[in-house]
C-alpha cells in the first residue's frame, strides 16, 4: 500500500512524449536514493496546469511543482517525498477554483437513487421550508441570497415569486423551463441527468413559497435520457411521500407533471412556452400581462430555469446569506458555464460569479486546443455577443457582460481562436435565429433574413461600405420592435462583432480578404509563375475553364470565372497554386 | 416503501454514508455517447470475476466532457482519482491493477488539483 503518490505530466505542447522520459528519470532516482518503497509513481493524462513544463504533484499532501527540471528531481525526492518539506521556488500557483452549487451532486450520486440524494443532504431544504419557514420567509431567504434567473434574463427569482404570491388565482403553477436550445450550452441537460431531485426539490419549495399546487417540467424531446431520469425522480418522490397529498405529513400538497417540447428554440421564451404547454402552437405574445399574473390557462405562473431551481434547495438549507457571500455585487452565487469551441477542456465548469473570464478559459479550460491565441469568447449563445481578448480579465457578472455588449444568457461560452472569422461566426448565429424565428412578427421574420443576406454578401466578397450602417439600422429596429426575446436579441452577435471587429468587416468589404480563410468566397487562387513548370495539369483539371494560356506563354487563373473549388491547387505537383 | 414523514426524513439525512470501496462511472449523455455503458459493463463483469469487494455505481456528468468516459475510483489506502478516456482495456486494467493490486494505472488519470479533491 503506497504512502506517497507522485503524479507526473509534461504539460508544454512541444514534446508531449516527455512525460514517459521523466517518469523513467524519476523512477531511477527513487531507486538510487532508496525511496521506491511505498511510493506509487505514475504519468497522468491531465494535471490541471498547462504549458508549465513538467508538473509534479505529490499526494496525499497535494504539493504541486511546476517547470521541474532534471536537476530538481533528486531534491524533490530528498526533501519533499522523504521529509515532506516544501521547495518554495518550484511551487505552482493553484489553478482557478470551481465552486459547485448547482452541480453539487452531478457526478457524485446515482441520479436514479433518491436515497443517494437524501444521503447527500437532499430534501433538507424542503424540510426546513415546510416545518420551519412561512412562505414569506422562504421568499425572504431567496431574496437575501440575491438569486437571479440563470436562463438568460437574470431577473431576481424572489421578485418573480413575490409577484405570483400576490397575484389572485384559483390555482397557481410553477414551470421548470428545460427547453435548453442555445448552440453549445447543455448545463440544464447535465443537471437533469445528473441530479434531477435537486430541481424537483427546488420546484416544490417554489410551489410552497407562492402557493402553487402543480409543477410542470417543460423538457425538450431531444433530451430522452433527461426525461427518463426526471420521470424516475418523480416516481420515487411520490413513493417517498415527497410529492402528492400532504408532503412529509405536513399540510402542503403538490404534484408535478412533464411536458415535452418539440424542439422549437422560441419555446424557451416564456409566453411561447406557455402556449406550447397548453397544446397550442409555440408563438410568443406581447407582455404584459406577465405570466405571474396571467400564465398557464390564465392562472398565475412562475417559469424558472433548471439551474435556478437547482440552486434553491441549498439556499433554503444553508440560508440566503451563505449564497450571497459568494459572487460579486449584484451577481451572487455561482454560475455554470458550458465551455466549448476551440478550448482544450470542453465541458461544464461552475465558478463563483466575479471570476475573471481568463481564469475560466485558460486555467479551467486549459487554453486553446491548437495552442493559438484566443481571439474572443462568445457568451450567451445566439442572443449574446463576443468578448474580445482585450477584455478577458473582466470579472464575469451579469452587469459586466451587459456592459461589454454581451449577456450571461444560459451560460454558453464558446472560445474562438485566431482561425475563426467573426463574420462567419455571426452568420452562423444569425442563420440559427432566422431558422428558429417563429415568423409571427415582421421585425424578426424580415429583419433577420435581410441581415443574413447582407452578411452572406460580405462573406462572398460582394459587400459594399453601406452594408455596415445598414446592418446597424436593421439591428436596432429589430431590437426595438420585435415581439419577444428571440427577435430582440438576435442582432446582438452582429452588433457586438461590429463593435469590436469593425476592421475585420471592412477587411472583407474593402480589401475583399478574409484573413482566416473561413469565408470561401473571398479566397483567391493564383499561379505562382516562378514555381510553375507549365505542365498544364491545372488547365486540364479546371472544371470551370478558368485557366487560359498554353505551355508557351504560361497559365493564369481568370478570377471572374474561377469557382474556387481548389482543384488546381490539389493537382499541381509543384505547389505553384497559391491560396490567399 | 412507506411514505416518509419529518422524523423519517431526518433519520435518513443523518444516516452515515455507506463506507467501503467504490467505482463510479459517469453515465449521462456525454459519457454514454463516448462508450460509458461498455466501460460500466466491463467493470461489473471484472469485479465479479476478480471477486473484488468494490461497488460499481452509476453517476451523472462530472463536467469534464472532453475526457469521457470518466471513471472515479475510491479504494482505501489509495488516493481518490478520476480516470478519463477509459475504454474497455483501460477499465480492465483499472480493476486488475488499481483495485486489486493497489497500483495506479498509467496515462488515464485526470487530476486537476483541488477540483478533484472533493
Amino acid at each position: 500500500m503506497p504512502d506517497k503518490t507522485i503524479l507526473l505530466k509534461y504539460t508544454s505542447q512541444d514534446a508531449p512524449a516527455r512525460t514517459k522520459e521523466f517518469l523513467g528519470l524519476f523512477t531511477a532516482a527513487l531507486r538510487e536514493l532508496d525511496a521506491l518503497e511505498g511510493v506509487n509513481i505514475t504519468g497522468v493524462e491531465d494535471i490541471g496546469l498547462y504549458d508549465d513544463g513538467l508538473v509534479v504533484r505529490i499526494l496525499p499532501e497535494g504539493i504541486t511543482y511546476r517547470n521541474v527540471q532534471e536537476g530538481d528531481i533528486r531534491r524533490i525526492i530528498e526533501l519533499t517525498v522523504k521529509k515532506g518539506q516544501i521547495i518554495k521556488e518550484l511551487l505552482a500557483k493553484p489553478a482557478a477554483k470551481e465552486t459547485r452549487v448547482a452541480l453539487r451532486n452531478c457526478g457524485a450520486i446515482d441520479p436514479d437513487r433518491i436515497e443517494d440524494y437524501i444521503a447527500a443532504g437532499g430534501y433538507a431544504g424542503l424540510k426546513r421550508a415546510l416545518f420551519e419557514l412561512k412562505p414569506d420567509d422562504i421568499i425572504a431567504e431567496v431574496m437575501k441570497a440575491g438569486l437571479r434567473g440563470r436562463g438568460g434574463g437574470g431577473f431576481p427569482t424572489a421578485n418573480k415569486w413575490q409577484l405570483a404570491r400576490k397575484a389572485q388565482g384559483a390555482r397557481k403553477f410553477i414551470i421548470c423551463n428545460a427547453d435548453e436550445g442555445d448552440p453549445g450550452a447543455y448545463m440544464d441537460r447535465s443537471i437533469l441527468e445528473g441530479d434531477p431531485h435537486s430541481v424537483l426539490e427546488g420546484m416544490i419549495i417554489a410551489g410552497l413559497a407562492f402557493g402553487a399546487s402543480q409543477g410542470i417540467f417543460y423538457v425538450r424531446a431531444e433530451y430522452p435520457l433527461a426525461v427518463e431520469r426526471v420521470e424516475k425522480a418523480i416516481a420515487a418522490a411520490r413513493e417517498y411521500g415527497l410529492l402528492g397529498e400532504r408532503i412529509l405529513g405536513g399540510a402542503f400538497s403538490f404534484d408535478v407533471d412533464i411536458r415535452l417540447g418539440a424542439g422549437a428554440f422560441v419555446c424557451g421564451e416564456e409566453t411561447a412556452l406557455l402556449a406550447s404547454v397548453e397544446g397550442r402552437r409555440g408563438y410568443p405574445r406581447p407582455r404584459p400581462p406577465y405570466p405571474t399574473d396571467h400564465g398557464l390557462w390564465g392562472y398565475p405562473t412562475v417559469i424558472n430555469n433548471v439551474e435556478t431551481l437547482a440552486n434553491v434547495p441549498p439556499i433554503i438549507a444553508k440560508g440566503g446569506g451563505w449564497f450571497a457571500s459568494m459572487g460579486s455585487g449584484k451577481s451572487t452565487g455561482t454560475k455554470v458555464f458550458a465551455l466549448t469551441g476551440k478550448v482544450r477542456n470542453s465541458g461544464l465548469v461552475e465558478v463563483e460569479m466575479g471570476v475573471p473570464i481568463r481564469d475560466i478559459v485558460y486555467s479551467l479550460g486549459g487554453g486553446t486546443l491548437s495552442g493559438k491565441a484566443v481571439k474572443a469568447v462568445q457568451t450567451g449563445g445566439p442572443s449574446g455577443g463576443v468578448i474580445p481578448k482585450e477584455h478577458l480579465d473582466t470579472p464575469i457578472t451579469y452587469e459586466n457582460l451587459a456592459q461589454l455588449g454581451s449577456i450571461m444568457g444560459s451560460g454558453g461560452m464558446i472560445v474562438l481562436d485566431e482561425d475563426d472569422c467573426v463574420v462567419d461566426i455571426c452568420k452562423f448565429y444569425l442563420k440559427f435565429c432566422v431558422d428558429e424565428s417563429c415568423g409571427k412578427c415582421a421585425p424578426c421574420r424580415i429583419g433577420g433574413f435581410q441581415m443574413l443576406e447582407i452578411l452572406e454578401r460580405i462573406s462572398e466578397g460582394k459587400g459594399v461600405p453601406e452594408d455596415l450602417p445598414k446592418l446597424h439600422e436593421i439591428a436596432t429596429a429589430m431590437q426595438k420592435a420585435s415581439l419577444c426575446g428571440l427577435g430582440q436579441s438576435a442582432p446582438n452577435p452582429v452588433l457586438s462583432t461590429l463593435r469590436y471587429f469593425e476592421d475585420e468587416y471592412k477587411e472583407h468589404i474593402v480589401s475583399r480578404r478574409c484573413l482566416t480563410g473561413k469565408c470561401k468566397g473571398l479566397l483567391v487562387y493564383a499561379i505562382n509563375q516562378e514555381k510553375c513548370k507549365r505542365c498544364k495539369m491545372c488547365q486540364n483539371n479546371c472544371p470551370a475553364g478558368a485557366i487560359p494560356g498554353d505551355r508557351e506563354k504560361g497559365f493564369v487563373i481568370d478570377a471572374s470565372k474561377c469557382i474556387k473549388c481548389g482543384r488546381c491547387a490539389e493537382v499541381c505537383k509543384f505547389g505553384a497554386v497559391d491560396r490567399r | 416503501m412507506p411514505k416518509l414523514d419529518k422524523a423519517a426524513l431526518e433519520k435518513m439525512l443523518s444516516a452515515r454514508p455507506a463506507g467501503g470501496d467504490w467505482i463510479k462511472v459517469g453515465m449521462s449523455t456525454c459519457g454514454l455517447a463516448a462508450g460509458a455503458q461498455e466501460v460500466y459493463d466491463t467493470l461489473v463483469a471484472e469485479a465479479k470475476l476478480l471477486n473484488a469487494a468494490v461497488r460499481v455505481e452509476k453517476c451523472g456528468c462530472l463536467g469534464m466532457c472532453y475526457a469521457e468516459p470518466l471513471v472515479e475510483v475510491c479504494v482505501s489506502g489509495m488516493p481518490r482519482v478520476i480516470y478519463g478516456k477509459v475504454d474497455k482495456a483501460a477499465a480492465m486494467r483499472i480493476m486488475e491493477r488499481h483495485v486489486a493490486a493497489h497500483e495506479l494505472v498509467d496515462g488515464h488519470i485526470i487530476h486537476r488539483g483541488e477540483r478533484d479533491a472533493r
